[in-house]
């Protein structure tokens, strides 16, 4: 393990550690904007110069491999005038857009200009050189190539991590210019992360422009729900609004990036969302209050057990709950409501598309987990399907906001084979328009919890604001429920839920939030 | 005075293989064969020969820096992109001698277990790749390139690959990439393209002129090529001159001949019967100098001790009443224009540089232009992948350390004393 | 539209492919093989050596107009390419720049409406030893006076 002495701090890093990573170690930055730690080196924008002893020229940290006794300067008066310099030669041409542009408040060039220039500009606004604003390139992109740095993070990475290419410079000298070749735009399913990676307002999200300033917003952890990978994800918001996803690190899922698909599964949780508790009475909608709802919901599921056996309740489970929660359904169903009709499918409407990268053909955040908590599906789902055709269940919990694949029609129809409908789910579909009682339930938002990936990787999600309306954590409706019909639960919330499940469960076995951490933990196989 | 390569540049026919074999030509390679490799190339070393591209690098050396392991094969590159301003050497030796550079090119390769070499001549000597190709044609059918050359067993392909104008592919590494078919940017080094190269390989890029003294070298021995020049210079150099000069042209000359002998004998002095003004001794990057600083030896060494460089060879000579701030604008509108873009220092210093310079010579200069120039020099300079912004800077630095009234009395007068022209 | 080699200039590009050990190195070769062929190095040209290679439109795209001697557009029957640089400044380039400007009544980057010149500026050549000088489609003109300038272009067919 060789040795660095950087500013006078000494630090130990593994063969083959460059300068810039090493110096992260001991919390020295050094700046830069082409270095991306998944993308291959490019050493061209010249930001991160230092000064290395022994060596006559300042070296680019984000290049240079650490070797034994290796003694590097980043704050000596050298490095500070080659950094301003370097950081006035890139604003040159710069367009002022900051009034204008989406990326202030988390732009590199702001951010460096106010750590390492401050500096008058000694270049006269008439001779900038110009270049193609405001070009809809495809995808989720808009590129403004006047704004651009030409690091070439974006070109490394429809090379490296996509192989797509669409994007390259074309021209050179001060003239380059990053562009799409006419007609050919860009056609991936990971064009979202070319905005996350551009350090600058040159590559932004269509579906941000405009919407909201950064500085509004506030993030929390969370999980994508857009299939079985189980991106890991830091949600924005302001107030109760989500406004974007971003990625968030984990080398064992989705490193740094997540499909285009998952970045607009946020919208779902701001619109069209069931808020309010209701009932359909003569075929209208009355609503009611939770406080009196959930005792009758209890009530008409025990009755019906009660009345017709067991056999004429039925539970459809979701993967898009939660392993804490699908673990107190399944208690509910079987032990407290002896239903042995419970199921669930990770069948949805679409296409089922799935490549070699992060997309999963299974369009669900929990199948595993519902399928690892014992919860039959496949065969088991169809055979619910048909008992409910034929008539044979008065009641029926079903938790979402579908009906595996069924469309509006089939959904209508097939529900209206069954006395009693009660929906746990959170936004309006087929289910809504045809259940007899909902429960308007949290967005994976509004509440936390974990979900099995596809590859068996428990991952936590947490709660960024409180459940929107009055809807409700559906812990707290299972809890409910449970406890109305005799479960004597006394979970104070999920952490408590997770205990418990990782006592009975193997797969869960050993498991806790703590060993769950923030990347995640597989389970016992 | 010996000469190396230019002995039979007389002979128009000495480019075809059969004038060229009558006049000893190949006779080098038949005795390289009978020699070791590592022999080869201490005569190489022995013969001090420093790269004729500019750089100076010895050559021996850097035919050292291949791995000794041969497990993954070795390329050879050849550099005839010359596109220095002032440089017309290599293609004097292409026209005229294009198998010198063949037989040195398999010598070479036979020396450096290398199989296949690639000749990188830019795109706009259109002629003169003709000419190479067709005596790489010639040497095909006589059984010096190909397979088992000469009955020894070895092997060796070359291709001639035209660049398509970009004097940053003059860089090896910007060669290496455009060779491979992308756009010309230098690589970082490390690693060195003698450890990773043309397509991931071990290669040598070496100048035209470098590998055509190779022949002469193994038939005459290092040492004999060394004591044509001078302790550290060895041999004799394609010395272009250019400029306002009587008898312009390329001159085969003792590494270490003096710089005034240069272009006050051998070219015949000024032209019109004018005084000197200024000269740029190696190729339009190196530092200018003055009449009273061309009394120097114009071996490596000597150069640097002065301040500037030998560069490529390309001696550029400014008479009196050029104006040096129409002619540094001239450069700054090459390098920027040459510039790759791909770092950000000469990218953009480039362009500022031709803007600040074009300002001051149409007479718009500001106060404070001449220090921005210097200031700007100093941001570029060490600063960037490869060495473009340094050969801008430069010039920019040393035409205003050498000719600042010039400069003063343009942004003083807001017009040029000259009349905007040369 | 697309376009396509000509069966010679297909066969030209299959045995470039064997001199390389990468097939994106025939890119370069390719690229002159299209302006040959198509006069110009067009949109279609572009794709089609894309496909070819087995790469982006985008990366061909990126490699043609980093330098200058692939035309993007269409030039003129000639394209008078005249040396700028530092040698054949101080020889009189200036002068011969202006003399051709006004002779073909065009400036540089532009073509005569009869679509026979195109004239441009070009950087050094590489035959300083002979300034001032020109390049016209493939030929050097060196040695070049007023007199000579208008002698070679008026030959021009």
């Amino acid at each position: 393990m060789p040795t660095l002495t950087i500013n006078g701090l000494n630090v130990d890093v593994p063969q083959g550690t460059t300068i810039l990573n090493a110096a992260k170690e001991v919390g020295v930055e050094i700046p830069h904007y082409c270095y991306h730690p998944k993308l291959s080196i490019a050493g061209n924008c010249r930001m991160c110069l230092v000064e290395v002893e022994k060596f006559p020229k300042l070296q680019t940290a984000c290049s240079t491999v650490v070797t034994d006794g290796m003694v590097v300067r980043t704050e000596t008066e050298k490095v500070r005038k080659a950094v301003t310099g370097v950081l006035e030669l890139m604003l040159i041409h710069h367009p002022i857009d900051c009034p204008i542009c989406d990326q202030a408040g988390e732009c590199g060039l702001q951010n460096y200009y106010m750590k390492f220039g401050l500096h008058k500009s000694r270049y006269a606004l008439e001779e900038k050189v110009h270049k193609k604003k405001v070009q809809d390139i495809g995808g989720q992109i808009v590129l403004d190539a006047e704004r651009c740095i030409l690091c070439s993070r974006c070109v490394r990475f429809l090379d490296e991590v996509t192989g797509t290419r669409e994007l390259s410079f074309f021209d050179r000298g001060d003239h380059s210019e990053i562009s799409i070749f006419p007609g050919r735009p860009l056609a991936n399913n990971y064009t979202g992360n070319l905005a996350d990676i551009c350090p600058v307002g040159a590559l932004t999200s269509k579906d941000f422009r405009f919407k909201c300033r950064v500085w509004f917003l506030k993030a929390f952890d969370s999980i994508c729900t857009g299939c079985s990978k189980g991106c890991n994800v830091d949600a924005h918001f302001k107030g109760d609004i989500l406004y974007r996803l971003k990625p968030r690190w984990n080398d064992a899922v989705n490193q740094a990036w997540m499909c285009d698909f998952g970045r607009l599964t946020y919208k779902a949780m701001n619109e069209a969302r069931l808020l309010t508790p209701f009932v359909r009475e003569e075929g209208a909608r009355k609503v009611a209050a939770w406080g009196s709802l959930l005792p009758e919901v209890a009530f008409r599921l025990k009755a019906a057990a009660d009345k017709g056996g067991p056999d004429r309740v039925a539970v459809i489970a979701s993967p898009q709950s939660s392993n804490e929660e699908l673990y107190l359904l399944r208690r509910i169903a079987t032990s407290l409501l002896g239903a042995g009709n419970l199921a669930f499918t990770p069948r949805v409407a679409g296409d089922g598309f799935a490549d070699d990268f992060l997309i999963q053909a299974d369009k669900n955040p929990n199948s595993r987990g519902a399928q690892l908590l014992g919860i039959p599906g496949g065969a088991a789902f169809d055979a619910l399907i048909a008992r409910i055709a034929a008539g044979g269940i008065d009641a029926l919990l079903v938790f979402g906001n579908v009906v595996g694949a069924l469309s509006e029609e089939e959904t209508a129809s097939l529900l209206a084979k069954v006395p009693f409908v009660v929906q746990v789910g959170t936004n309006e579909g087929p289910v809504s328009k045809a259940a007899t009682a909902v429960l308007p339930s949290a967005s994976v938002a509004e509440r936390g919890g974990t979900f099995t990936n596809h590859a068996g990787r428990v991952q936590r999600f947490r709660l960024g604001f409180p459940p929107r309306g009055k809807a409700k954590n559906p812990l707290e409706i299972l809890l409910s429920l449970g406890n109305r019909l005799g479960a004597g639960w006394t979970f104070a919330g999920e952490a408590s839920v997770f205990r418990a499940l990782a006592e009975t469960e193997a797969p869960f076995a050993g498991m806790s939030y703590e060993s769950i951490g923030i990347f995640g933990q597989g389970i016992r196989e | 005075m010996e000469t190396v390569l230019t002995t039979h540049f007389f002979d128009e026919r000495y480019r075809r293989m059969d004038t060229y074999r009558q006049y000893g030509g190949y006779a080098a390679l038949k005795k390289a064969f009978a020699m070791d490799p590592g022999q080869i190339i201490d005569e190489v070393k022995k013969a001090n020969l420093r790269g004729r591209g500019g750089a100076g690098f010895p050559a021996g050396v850097k035919w050292g820096f291949l791995p000794k392991d041969l497990s993954r094969p070795r390329v050879l590159v050849i550099n005839a992109d010359e596109g220095e301003p002032g440089t017309f050497k290599d293609r004097v030796i292409m026209t005229r001698g294009p198998h010198l550079l063949i037989e040195g090119i398999v010598i070479s390769c036979f020396a450096l277990r290398a199989h296949a070499c690639w000749i990188y001549i830019r795109g706009e000597f259109v002629r003169e790749a003709r000419i190479v190709d067709e005596a790489v044609a010639e040497a095909y059918a006589a059984g010096f390139l190909g397979k088992n050359i000469m009955g020894s067993g070895f092997d060796l392909d070359v291709t001639v690959h035209r660049g398509a104008g970009a004097y940053i592919c003059g860089e090896e590494t910007s060669l290496i990439n455009s060779l491979e078919g992308k756009r010309g940017w230098p690589r970082l080094k490390p690693p060195f393209p003698a450890s990773v190269g043309a397509f991931g390989l071990p290669t040598i890029v070496n100048n035209v002129e470098t590998i055509a003294d190779i022949p002469w070298i193994v038939t005459h021995g290092g040492e004999t090529f060394a004591a044509l020049g001078v302790e550290k210079n060895g041999g004799t150099r394609l010395i272009g001159v250019s400029g306002a000069v009587n008898r312009p042209g390329v001159y085969e000359l003792s590494a270490g001949v003096n710089l005034k002998e240069i272009i006050y004998h051998h070219a015949g002095g000024i032209k019109d019967g004018k005084e000197l003004k200024a000269v740029i001794p190696g190729g339009s990057s190196t530092p200018v100098l003055r009449p009273d600083e061309i009394d120097v030896s114009y071996d490596i060494e000597s150069m640097a001790k002065i301040g500037t460089m030998a560069g490529s060879g390309g001696v550029i000579v400014i008479p009196e009443g050029t104006c040096m701030v129409r002619s540094l604008s001239v450069l700054m509108n090459f390098y920027a224009h040459e510039s790759c873009g791909q770092c950000t220092p000469c990218r953009e210093g480039t362009g500022w540089l031709k803007k600040i310079v074009g300002r001051i010579e149409a007479g718009k200069g500001r106060e404070g232009d001449v220090e921005l120039i210097l200031d700007l020099c100093d941001n570029m300079m060490g600063r960037t992948i490869c060495p473009l912004a340094d050969a801008a800077a430069m010039p920019a630095q040393s035409f205003i350390w050498k000719f600042r009234e010039e400069f003063n009395r343009h942004i003083g007068e807001q017009k040029c004393p000259y009349g905007n022209r040369f | 539209m697309s376009v396509a080699f000509s069966e010679t200039g297909r066969a030209e590009f299959e045995r470039l492919l064997t001199r390389y050990p990468d097939r994106k190195a025939v890119i370069l070769p390719a690229l002159h093989l299209a302006q040959k062929e198509f006069g110009y190095v067009s949109d279609e040209a572009i794709a089609y050596i894309a496909g070819l290679v087995g790469t982006s439109p985008a990366e061909i795209e990126g490699v043609a107009t980093f330098y200058t001697m692939y035309n993007r557009k269409p030039v003129g029957k000639y394209h008078v390419q005249i040396c700028r640089n530092i040698s054949c400044s101080l020889l009189g380039a200036e002068h011969l720049i202006a003399h051709v400007e006004m002779k073909l009544g065009v400036k540089p980057g532009e073509t005569t409406p009869d679509g026979k010149f195109t004239l441009s500026l070009a950087e050094c050549l590489g035959s300083c030893g002979t300034a001032p000088v020109m390049q016209v489609n493939d030929d050097y003109h060196e040695n070049l006076t007023v007199e000579s300038i208008d002698r070679i272009l008026d030959q021009l067919p």
